[in-house]
């Protein structure tokens, strides 16, 4: 197999989390009260909402800074985030959907692979960090993206970053690494 | 000097005599006898006669003559206390203790010890809680010994310091991205030796019977050989070592007598050796019981005896002798099924080239409780043989995929998420009886 073929891997998106600002304040105990589906944590102050169509969880703080996480997409995360501003702005608030910005993206992909982690490693020294007494996985930093990968034995990796984009430039630029240090046959 | 006269000086300085031969002389009594004796600190020479001082050395040193003094380091002198806070000072003092008992080298206290001054500087770990700066003290020495490649272990650290795993793991990963640093892996052979040492096996005593008692050298020697093989079994990639390295020192020590020690249960084992049993050896030592049967299903003189995972181990010498071969021929590639590798027909020594799949038939044999080699097993890491069954969220379906985010929201659609007038008022009821 050579590294510069065209390999098709999927990137499943598995969470997104954004956020926006309702730009007025908002009662919590009404939300509460007249809200379905809500938990009101008193001790900290918010308030969880769960929508059921898309599958958003939404933390909603009394400053009028609403987080929503569970999406898995960033239309949908945009999708669910404005049902949400509609919900509040029914309660009886004035709402004003504003600054939203989709904050991280949660993806896995599949390498056809196993990697030899220690291997990987040291050829990857400083930007990856392996300590298999804390974590089984390599992390591996790629600073202008801003994007943190897990890699794990079995060839599973876990990337985070900033948007969809660099999640997928991040597996882009890992592949060749990766499939250096891939498991030959003995 | 209780024997010299009492002393006594002339209020001018008196203009010194000389003898011609250079001798000094009192220019009082005129004698000769002049001593150099001390008052005190101060050096004087008087006259033994008569107690005249002739000249009498200065109670303070000038800077030229301070240079010939010997040194005392600054840490032992007070002008460091006063110079650093009480946090820096125990800090520093701490590291020395560390290093002291674990006896190491002067050179890594001196490392320690500059990253310690380093990172305490830093706001991040100069504003947190006391227990997270002694926890810094365990890093910075943790640090300075993983860069020498001196095999210290997070564990050994935290039971030390007596340290939450987490929080040290969190204050390590940290130090690193604070100080910059760069920390090499690991070295397995050298945890084995190290951790070998701790063992209390290699001399009978009231508690270890003579059978049980092992030469070192070759206990670690083979230990070091199963590790190896663990490693390229995929059972170290990700794990804690210090389970693997325990278990193997397990098969090792019962292999290399195994007539007394089969019956030698792991607890007891570890108990004897006078070292924890970490639960995931367990697990560990029933993995690498499966790789050595699968390496034993291919030697052509252990087929014909039965050999399951109890009386494996007598034969752990031979196995580890050939591993490279056995490798080979008991795991497949996963490429392809006929290796060239062939199973063995004769004596390892002499293994001819056969071709695999006919060769692999015969091997079969029909009393055998052995697995047939016709099934081999990919070489995997352990989680990906026993899957665990995991809940994938499905993949957006297409109708999900056209989502722009920007639709309309229908009232019907919002309605749903809000409550009535009446539940809301059974809801106020029910929170009435809180």
């Amino acid at each position: 197999m050579d590294a510069d073929s065209d390999v098709a891997l999927d990137i499943l998106i598995t969470n997104v989390v954004c956020v926006f600002r309702t730009r007025c304040h908002l009662n919590l105990r009404k939300i509460a009260l007249e809200g379905a589906n809500v938990i009101y944590k008193r001790d900290v102050g918010k308030v969880l909402m769960k929508l059921r169509k898309p599958r958003i969880t939404a933390t909603i703080w009394s400053s009028g800074k609403v987080i929503c996480t569970g999406a898995t997409s960033e239309e949908e995360a945009k999708f669910g985030a404005r049902r949400l501003a509609r919900t509040l702005q029914k309660l009886g608030f004035q709402v004003i959907f504003t600054d939203f910005k989709v904050v991280n993206v949660l993806a896995v992909c599949n390498m056809p692979f196993e990697i030899r982690l220690p291997e990987f490693t040291k050829n990857n020294r400083p930007h990856a960090s392996y300590e298999p007494e804390l974590h089984p996985a390599v992390c591996y930093r790629i600073k202008p993206l801003r994007a943190t990968l897990q890699i794990f034995s079995t060839g599973s990796i876990t990337v985070t970053g900033p948007n969809v984009k660099a999640v997928a430039s991040a597996v882009e630029q890992i592949y060749p690494f990766v499939f250096e240090s891939r498991k030959q046959i003995l | 000097r209780s024997l010299l006269p009492g002393r006594r000086r002339l209020r001018q300085p008196a203009g010194e005599v000389f003898t011609m031969s250079g001798q000094r002389k009192c220019p009082d009594c005129g004698s000769s006898e002049i001593v150099e004796d001390a008052h005190y600190a101060q050096n004087q020479l008087v006259c033994a006669d008569c107690g005249f001082i002739l000249t009498e050395g200065l109670l303070t040193t000038t800077f030229q003559d301070e240079e010939h003094l010997q040194e005392v380091t600054y840490s032992r002198s007070t002008g460091q206390n006063e110079q650093l806070s009480r946090c820096k000072q125990r800090g520093i003092k701490r590291v020395q203790d560390l290093c002291k008992v674990l006896y190491l080298p002067a050179v890594f206290e001196e490392t320690a010890l500059a990253y310690f001054q380093r990172a305490i500087e830093h706001p991040s770990f100069h504003l947190v809680s006391l227990e997270k700066k002694e926890i810094l003290v365990g890093c910075c020495v943790f640090v300075t010994c993983r860069q020498h490649n001196w095999p210290l272990t997070m564990g050994t650290i935290c039971s030390l310091l007596y340290a939450d795993k987490e929080l040290f793991a969190s204050v390590y990963l940290c130090v690193l991205k604070e100080l910059e640093l760069d920390v090499p892996a690991l070295s397995l052979t050298d945890l084995v030796k190290t951790h070998l040492n701790s063992f209390k096996l290699f001399q009978s005593s009231a508690n270890i019977p003579a059978k049980f008692a092992e030469d070192k050298g070759k206990m670690v020697a083979r230990t070091i050989q199963i590790v190896e093989l663990a490693s390229e079994t995929w059972l170290v990639t990700g794990r804690h070592p210090i389970p693997i390295v325990t278990a193997a020192a397990y098969l090792a020590w019962q292999s290399l007598q195994p007539v007394g020690r089969l019956t030698c249960t792991f607890p007891r084992f570890c108990k004897l050796a006078g070292t924890d049993l970490p639960p995931p050896a367990h697990l560990r030592l029933k993995e690498l019981n499966d790789i050595l049967l699968r390496m034993a299903s291919q030697l052509a003189w252990l087929r014909v005896l039965n050999v399951d995972k109890k009386t494996v181990v007598k034969h752990i010498g031979d196995l580890l002798q050939h591993r490279h071969f056995l490798l080979k021929s008991s795991f497949s590639s996963g490429d392809s099924e006929d290796q060239s590798a062939t199973a063995a027909g004769n004596g390892p020594e002499s293994s001819p080239r056969a071709a695999g799949c006919s060769a692999r038939a015969e091997g079969c044999h029909p009393g055998g409780k052995q697995k047939c080699s016709s099934v081999q097993r990919p070489l995997l890491p352990p989680c990906l043989i026993n899957p665990r069954k995991r809940l994938r969220t499905a993949a957006l379906s297409p109708s999900d995929q056209a989502i722009t985010g920007d639709e309309a929201i229908s009232d019907s659609e919002i309605e749903q998420y809000l409550r009535s007038q009446e539940e809301m008022q059974e809801f106020s009821k029910a929170q009435a009886w809180h």
